[in-house]
């Protein structure tokens, strides 16, 4: 059994956990994920159990001590960034560095402030989101001008999309942005007969913003018991293809195209 | 028979590079990179397969995924990083984007042209086929850790 813990020295062990654990909520986990975590930190950092209560925005964490007669509890607000997996993965090997090497609490938050993003050359990242699209274009049975057209209107948007989450605006505009933009480069190869199948250009072009992660997470979360997480992450993917599709109409309306 | 090889080559390069592309969009590790191309090639070429078999997509999508689920298991375990780094991006040749958009779309012409027959048609179709995929994909990727969740430890 865990030794007799200082109400202060208790309230700093759960700080550091709640802060990993927004970490990983913010950044896009999987809730059962972040439950485990917070709770195999709890019990290496030497409090006696972790209750967690998670909704889509907020963390609400105890941790219960000296036999169950101490307890803390706390709640932090999450707000929702671009997923970053690189946090996820650092939050999950420090846990494990906690539990196989006997850190304490001071390692942990020496090693939050340390976790930076690891981020991709953004000119990388655009020419692969380009290429990435222009091969669902071929896996769609695209002719050749039909793959270089959806290329270049894929790496545009992801330009756009990119250049928007510097300057972080909310997603829902970004996603309204790039799918106009990408739409409307898309729609050329119909107005200028430029590919023989431009209903697979333009439905691939937009493709780079099909909000895959909220929606598999979510489908993931309900069946392992976070119902209400799951709805939540099922309302963000909805909000996000809602938003897509009004940019793909705004590009619609502008050019009197009828649609796919 | 080279055709069918060549065919099936292709598909596998043109489904691993969407699946690399997408987990730089997520940051995914860069050691974890080359599974996700090697994932995305095994999730689409598995329901290529299954469908060349006369499987419908739905059913197909949800033992592709599952082959996933499976795999990206035994590298999670091997490697030590959380399983979704893996899965996700090897899913995303699955995602029924077009179905997705096309279906909201309709829903937002029927407001405009009024409801007609045809647009209730393709909303319906388009609209179940990527509601039952994506609980296809995430049924797929939940099972194999759901079958480890009884011993009540965490997988990695």
């Amino acid at each position: 059994m865990s030794k007799a813990l200082s109400y202060e020295e208790q309230t700093k062990i759960t700080r550091a956990i709640i802060k990993a654990a927004v970490l990983m909520l913010e950044f896009g986990a999987e809730s059962k994920l972040i439950e485990d975590i917070a709770k195999r930190l709890g019990t290496a950092l030497g409090v006696s159990s972790v209750e967690v209560s998670l909704i889509p925005s907020a963390i609400v964490l105890t941790t219960l001590s000296n036999k169950q007669t101490q307890s803390v509890t706390t709640t932090r607000r999450a707000h929702h960034k671009p997923i970053n997996m690189s946090i996820v993965c650092d939050v999950q090997k420090m846990c494990i560095e906690v539990e196989k090497n006997k850190k304490n609490v001071d390692f942990v938050f020496q090693t939050i402030k340390n976790i930076r993003p690891n981020h991709y050359n953004k000119w990388l990242v655009v020419f692969m989101v380009g290429l990435s699209c222009a091969c669902f274009a071929y896996l769609y049975g695209s002719d050749i001008n039909g793959f270089i057209i959806t290329f270049l209107a894929a790496s545009v948007g992801m330009y756009i999309r990119q250049v928007l989450a510097r300057k972080k605006f909310v997603l829902i505009i970004s996603f309204i942005s790039t799918a106009f933009v990408a739409t409307l480069i898309a729609s050329l190869s119909e107005t200028f007969n430029l590919s023989t199948t431009p209903n697979i250009v333009m439905s691939a072009s937009v493709i780079l913003l099909a909000p895959g992660f909220p929606f598999v997470n979510s489908v993931l979360d309900a069946v392992k018991g976070y119902l209400s997480m799951g709805w939540g992450r099922w309302m963000q993917a909805l909000l996000l293809s809602i938003a897509t599709s009004i940019g793909i109409i705004l590009a619609f309306a502008l050019l009197n195209v009828k649609g796919w | 028979m080279e055709d069918i090889i060549i065919k099936y080559l292709l598909n596998a390069i043109f489904s691993a590079i969407p699946a690399v592309g997408f987990a730089m969009v997520f940051n995914v590790p860069s050691s974890a990179l080359k599974f996700c191309a090697l994932g995305g090639a095994i999730a689409y070429t598995t329901r290529y397969a299954l469908m060349d078999f006369n499987i419908p997509i739905e059913l197909a999508t949800f033992l592709a995924s599952t082959l996933v689920g499976v795999v990206a298991l035994y590298w999670s375990r091997k490697y030590i990083i959380p399983r979704p780094v893996y899965t996700i991006a090897s899913i995303i040749p699955l995602l029924p984007g077009t179905y997705a958009f096309t279906a909201i779309i309709n829903l937002i012409q029927m407001d405009v042209q009024g409801v007609s027959p045809e647009l209730i048609t393709v909303f319906i179709d388009n609209g179940l086929k990527a509601v039952i995929i994506l609980s296809g994909i995430g049924f797929g990727l939940a099972l194999p850790s759901l079958f480890f969740m009884r011993y009540n430890r965490p997988i990695i």
